[in-house]
């Protein structure tokens, strides 16, 4: 293994691990980032906050379920009920994951090692995708423990929990992907979050007026459209077209075609990922 | 007010890139108005419903965020506030400018806009336009002095300004009707209301708590945030 970066230390003669490793080690050092673990308290509120905001609505529905025996939230429509704190997640924790390194400047040093920018961007990808996956997942594991717990009459809604499951994963991947890379567009933190939420207000504000104009005005075709305008509406539609859950747009309105926004799904992530790339192929040089 | 600091402060707000985050919501809130108007929805309600929904309640907070915090977090952020506080220039001077350029930027970057998008759909009917415009602006000025203290208390300032306005204002504001008279969008909107003589518009605060609050809201955090530049200590970075 040849190394640009020796300044005249004494060797390491352990074991290597190998690239897998560094590219995990990286993976799980962004992660502990995001949650702010190994750094001050005061960086640990505001992830850990929104976490527990996540759980109240699962609290409440496992309790809805044992004293009442009433399901509250349904699993399919958690992500759509709560996208404003995931959204306020997302833009507050994904410039931690790409800020520093940029404003530092210390990716020539990251490459100086044997890790490639691919794989230093697949990195952050995946540990904000897997921190966004936590968030999202965690209630809905507790909702479903719970429901187990409590014995509900009828079977178990295990087929929704588990679509819900992927169908957050999928989300997850979707929000990681746009989030970093608009996040890894300036190397000030304030401006990347400030960045990230103007970008899903745009959408979350601008959608049910986009719909209810078509609507109002007769154009019935494009209308279902504007919702894959919105992540958390767009990952909704896939899911009630692979899982045949009820949409949980605004009054439950249609979705469009499912193949439609399907594809429509898989170009933005590839569109968020293929910015990312050409980002750092940038900042890699700097 | 000084005006190398101004100078320098638009210099960082609006060079390079930085520019297309203000524009962006303004832009899109016109381009929303001409779709209304090109598709015929450009009647009282749907207008009072789109300045509602997003011109006050979306745009606005966020821009007054930008704006706000914009003026003086990322110098602190990255250190440079130690060039401009080691000059002889009094520290609530440098608080004052900063935050009647954030007030420019939110006349310029959200009043207006806000004035042109109710503009084209009703024109000057019911003064629609001119009451959002003076309510935006009003708001505005608040949202400009509470987010440059935020920006100079801590430096989590977006995140906590972001869960105040999408939390409290929005979320908590939509559903309990007693958190809307501790609200800065919901005192621009009164004012708004008594400048619009529209039916479909009524604002939930009275006039009388909205104006006292707005002055004593502004007038409060500019002279807090002015005390606490005075005595600023440059931590480390985490």
């Amino acid at each position: 293994m040849s190394e640009i970066y020796d300044i005249g230390y004494r060797h390491y003669d352990g074991p290597r691990l190998g690239r897998g490793h560094t590219v995990l080690a990286l993976t799980a050092h962004s992660l502990r980032g995001v949650f702010g673990l190994g750094r001050p308290a005061r960086s640990k509120i505001v992830p850990f906050a929104l976490a527990g905001i996540m759980l109240l609505p699962a609290i409440v529905t496992v309790a809805m379920m044992a004293l009442i025996g009433q399901r509250g939230m349904e699993y399919s429509g958690f992500a759509v009920v709560m996208q404003a704190v995931v959204a306020i997640f997302l833009a507050a924790q994904a410039p931690t994951v790409v800020a520093p390194d940029l404003r530092h400047r210390v990716l020539p040093l990251y490459l100086s090692r044997p890790l490639t920018i691919v794989e230093y961007v697949g990195a952050k990808v995946a540990a904000m995708t897997v921190a966004v996956f936590a968030l999202v997942a965690t209630p809905l594991v507790v909702m479903y423990l719970g429901e187990l717990v409590v014995d509900m009459p009828g079977p178990p809604a295990t087929g929704e929990f588990l679509g819900s499951l992927l169908m957050a994963l999928v989300l997850a991947v979707l929000l990681s992907a746009f989030g970093l890379a608009l996040a890894s567009f300036t190397p000030r933190r304030g401006l990347g979050v400030a960045s990230v939420i103007t970008v899903y207000l745009l959408s979350s504000a601008s959608v049910p007026l986009l719909y209810g104009m078509m609507v109002n005005t007769g154009n019935d075709a494009i209308a279902p459209w504007a919702w894959v305008l919105n992540p958390f509406w767009l990952v909704d539609s896939v899911q009630s077209w692979l899982f045949g859950t009820p949409p949980h747009s605004i009054e439950s309105a249609a979705y469009p075609s499912g193949a439609g926004s399907t594809a429509f799904l898989l170009v933005l992530i590839a569109v968020g990922l293929g910015a990312l790339a050409l980002r750092y192929r940038k900042a890699a040089a700097q | 007010m000084n005006a190398v600091v101004a100078g320098i402060t638009y210099r960082a707000l609006l060079g390079r890139r930085r520019i297309i985050l203000l524009l962006l919501l303004p832009l899109a809130l016109i381009g929303l108005a001409v779709l209304l108007r090109i598709f015929d929805g450009d009647d009282q309600a749907t207008t009072v419903t789109l300045m509602q929904t997003f011109a006050i309640s979306t745009m606005l907070p966020l821009l007054g965020l930008i704006a706000g915090t914009g003026v003086i977090a990322p110098e602190i952020d990255d250190g440079t506030i130690i060039h401009l506080m080691s000059k002889p220039i009094s520290r609530p001077v440098i608080a004052l400018t900063k935050f009647v350029v954030a007030v420019t930027l939110l006349a310029v970057f959200a009043a207006l806009p806000t004035y042109v998008a109710a503009w084209i759909l009703v024109g000057n009917e019911d003064n629609i336009a001119a009451g959002f415009a003076v309510g935006s602006l009003a708001a505005g000025v608040a949202y400009a002095a509470v987010f440059l203290l935020l920006g100079v208390v801590t430096r989590h300032a977006v995140t906590i300004g972001i869960l105040y306005a999408l939390v409290w204002e929005s979320l908590v504001g939509n559903l309990i009707t007693g958190a809307r008279t501790y609200s800065i969008q919901r005192w621009g909107q009164a004012i708004a209301d008594q400048i619009s003589t529209s039916a479909f518009f009524e604002s939930d605060v009275s006039l009388s708590f909205a104006v006292p609050a707005l002055i004593v809201v502004t007038i409060a955090a500019v002279l807090y945030a002015g005390r606490r530049l005075r005595a600023f200590s440059l931590t480390g970075d985490e």
